[in-house]
């Protein structure tokens, strides 16, 4: 997304506040349910604001973190940086990445299976014992 | 995090513990519904505010950060809340929000 001219930007920054405010809304409603209490229009319509605000500030320091790193692409090493603030929110994020690498991992040992069964059956002494622990719930 | 002493998990957070491929199709999952920010979403908001036009976010920061941002959220209302009810109010309003504020960004 290079330069918008300043009229989409404006339009592109609308929805974008529109998409952050729907989603808030979700979260808060689902925070009201677990706390049973009740929040005012204008409370979500500010933590939605704040929110906003923050993302301009998380991705200014992502797009720092990348560039010191010499890359052009934002990494989740980025995004764990990004959480050093509090040791509990590091604690976090880092089980999140962790739980995304052995996921990605997974997806990699099924690719491998089936491209080695689609080669024509089994290479001489292997065999291809697919064992799935889990279901593949990836709807 | 928040007013209690040291509980490892943000308050208000969900923690769907399995790993493995379950973990990517929960977290993808909980888009759009009660569960939180779409990536796509995400990364539009990144890029927004970027100033080198070349810079982009990979598909697992991009999970990452939307993670983030939901804690982000859930923190936010979990602590008003919390202030509300210190203060014996069933309702959450800008008062309360205000409050929060300033330790909330400084945790972030």
């Amino acid at each position: 997304m290079e330069a918008a001219g300043g009229e989409e930007r404006v339009l592109l920054t609308q929805r974008l506040k529109a998409a952050v405010h729907y989603t808030v809304g979700c979260l808060c409603q689902d925070v009201a349910e677990n706390k049973e209490v009740q929040f005012s229009k204008q409370t979500i319509a500010a933590i939605a604001e704040i929110t906003f605000r923050q993302c301009e500030n998380f991705a200014k320091d992502l797009e720092m973190f990348a560039r010191h790193a010499k890359r052009s692409t934002v990494t989740t090493e980025d995004v764990k940086l990004l959480a050093r603030r509090s040791n509990s929110l590091l604690k976090y994020i880092t089980q999140k990445s962790d739980e995304l690498i052995s996921s990605n991992m997974e997806q990699k040992e099924k690719k491998k299976k089936k491209s080695s069964a689609a080669k024509g059956g089994r290479t001489s002494g292997e065999q291809v014992i697919v064992t799935e622990s889990e279901d593949s719930n990836m709807a | 995090m928040a007013a209690d002493a040291d509980a490892p998990p943000p308050r208000g957070a969900r923690f769907r513990g399995a790993g493995g491929p379950a973990a990517r199709g929960a977290m993808e999952e909980r888009d759009g519904r009660a569960g939180g920010f779409r990536k796509e979403t995400v990364d539009r908001l990144l890029r927004l505010h970027f100033r080198d036009g070349r810079t982009r976010v990979n598909g697992d920061a991009q999970l990452l950060m939307a993670e983030m941002l939901n804690v982000f959220v859930r923190e936010a209302a979990a602590r008003a809340a919390r202030q509300a009810q210190a203060e014996d109010l069933e309702k959450v309003d800008l008062e309360q929000v205000e409050k929060v504020l300033p330790q909330l960004l400084l945790d972030f």
